[in-house]
């Protein structure tokens, strides 16, 4: 069921409804209809993959449990690596095996051996990248001793499949949620209208930005002039339908959970101002880049930390990252994303002391305001490789990009439409700006504007919906 | 070696490896007081105090440190048991 539907538009009161007036007497009843209601919300998709989430969940409930009680270190690691083995597998299975077969035949052709294609007919089970990854830090969690098995099955699944963040995230930790379900939630007025306000800018950021965003990149794309101010201006788009996209739906995830009393972790936190890479990361897709933080990058650079002081910690970015790029999805452009970013972020990290000196020498605003210019460029330069369909594909457009036509006159249907999405990216970006320091831009309004002003912005920001929201598209990261 | 020793070495050393920071240390100073003490700066501050003080410290020590001053005693324990 997608959020921006009518389905979810009535699923969402009557589940309201029955959450906090029929079944709030009793906490483990009240879990297990989230538990039915998450169900019937994924599988509205496809039902047959209810079956992969419940087998995962009962895994790791097991594997959780089993940890708990071992004494010995090696009984722990056993159980750790079967926790691992499951669902790495079968996210190896549904999301990776085509592009190893493919790639392995496509090695031996080049050397002149010829294999059959072994392709599976599989199709990728919706957001099975981002519950398996916090299905993971469950028992990875435990076999560290930071938190304790949970013996509520029930509580458990429901933790598992929670229908705000099932299919693209928050990746939620079991320390922050887990114990969310064990405790009686009360029904605090505030915060479901704060769970509403989010919702509403969540819609605006993917009906009017990401929306129309995307058909101004896929009609710059598909115009026959393919110049260099084309592409440019496609990536820059794309730049904001990949924001608003996936921002928006968190912010969406984050509202609804809120509206069920709900906690989850911030997911972006204004990335568009960073002023470095390295910044960037902190603000984009949080709850990943923390994930990968605890789980690959801070181990694995702990393990190498003795490797060689120059370069050891490039090795350290580029598998990182490597892997990051790789969690969007198997294909090369994904592949070589991550690397560009593991190559940025070891400059930055070479550089860092360097940058500090000119940051103190120089004029703090211009140097902030051109380091926000220059990131976002490495920005735009990232996400073409990471829009393309193809390596060929991007390297054609690079090669556009570095020529002549980039300063001839972009080409395409649909310059009306670039108009007004431009007006309502640059009041967007505005919002955006001055709520900066909220949880979500709008968070802190009702400390800023009293009520009238309040549901004066809200109105115009549902009629801006209806008036201006783009074809409606499934959100960009229900693929990876 | 003394704690308040074992203290001042550490300092010299977060001020090398993070550039001259402005932040007082103290005892129950943590990353998230200092700018500049991240995920990517924490690695290389561990392998400075390790080469430094010429020991090892295992991943799960690391993992529980929880503040400077627990540092301040692992290095402690760790040099009392090399002298």
């Amino acid at each position: 069921m997608l959020f921006n539907s009518l389905e979810f538009a009535l699923f969402i009161p009557v589940v309201f409804i029955l959450y906090w007036f029929i079944t709030n007497k009793n906490l483990k009843l009240q879990n297990f209809f989230l538990l039915v209601a998450s169900y019937f919300f994924y599988g509205w998709w496809d039902w047959r993959f209810l079956f992969l989430i419940f087998f995962s969940t009962c895994v790791d409930y097991l594997v959780g449990l089993k940890i708990g009680q071992s004494k010995e270190d090696k009984s722990r690691k056993i159980f750790l690596w079967v926790s691992l083995f499951v669902n790495l597998g079968l996210l190896g299975i549904f999301k990776y095996y085509n592009f190893f077969a493919d790639s392995f035949v496509d090695a031996f052709s080049f050397f002149g051996v010829s294999f059959e294609s072994a392709r599976l007919n599989i199709i990728l089970p919706v957001g099975i990248s981002f519950y398996t990854f916090q299905t993971l830090s469950y028992t990875i969690d435990i076999y560290k001793e930071r938190i304790k098995p949970t013996t509520d099955f029930i509580a458990f699944a429901a933790f598992i499949s929670f229908f705000p963040q099932l299919v693209a995230g928050p990746i939620e930790r079991a320390s922050n949620l887990l114990p969310q379900f064990l405790k009686k939630r009360v029904f605090e007025y505030d915060k479901a209208v704060d769970g509403m306000r989010q919702i509403l800018w969540g819609l605006f950021k993917k009906m009017v930005i990401a929306d129309n965003s995307a058909s101004l990149v896929d009609a710059l794309l598909n115009s026959p002039d393919q110049s260099g101010s084309t592409v440019v201006l496609a990536v820059i788009f794309f730049t904001f339908q990949v924001y608003g996209d996936f921002s928006g739906y968190s912010d969406i995830a984050i509202g609804t959970a809120r509206l069920m009393g709900f906690n989850l972790m911030q997911n972006f936190a204004a990335p568009y101002f960073s002023t470095n890479m390295t910044d960037f990361y902190r603000k984009w897709h949080i709850s990943l880049s923390t994930w990968i933080r605890d789980y690959i990058y801070t181990p694995l650079g702990l393990r190498l930390r003795h490797l060689n002081r120059s370069y050891g910690y490039i090795i350290v970015f580029l598998i990182t990252f490597t892997l990051f790029g790789f969690w969007h999805g198997a294909n090369w452009t994904f592949i070589v994303f991550g690397i560009i970013q593991g190559i940025i972020l070891s400059y930055e990290y070479r550089s860092r002391k360097m940058r500090k000196k000119v940051k103190a020498a120089v004029n703090k605003k211009a140097y902030l305001f051109i380091s926000g210019i220059l990131t976002y460029a490495v920005w735009c330069f990232s996400c073409l490789i990471f829009r393309a369909e193809s390596m060929s594909h991007a390297i054609s457009m690079l090669d556009s990009v570095f020529s002549l036509s980039l300063f001839s006159f972009p080409e395409f249907n649909g310059k009306k439409l670039a108009l007004t999405t431009t007006i309502f990216i640059v009041l967007f970006m505005t919002v955006e700006w001055f709520g900066k320091n909220e949880q979500y831009a709008i968070g802190g309004l009702p400390l800023k504007f009293k009520r009238p002003l309040r549901w004066f912005f809200y109105i115009t920001l549902v009629a801006v919906i209806f008036m201006y929201a783009g074809e409606k598209q499934e959100f960009v990261y229900f693929q990876f | 070696m003394e704690r308040s020793i074992i203290f001042q070495k550490v300092k010299e050393i977060f001020n090398d490896t993070l550039d001259e920071i402005e932040v007082d240390l103290t005892d129950t100073t943590t990353a998230d007081d200092v700018e500049e003490w991240d995920s990517i700066t924490h690695i290389e501050l561990i392998s400075e105090i390790e080469n430094r003080f010429n020991f090892r410290m295992s991943i799960r020590e690391i993992e529980n440190l929880k503040n400077l001053g627990d540092m301040i005693s692992l290095i402690e324990s760790k040099v009392e048991v090399s002298q």
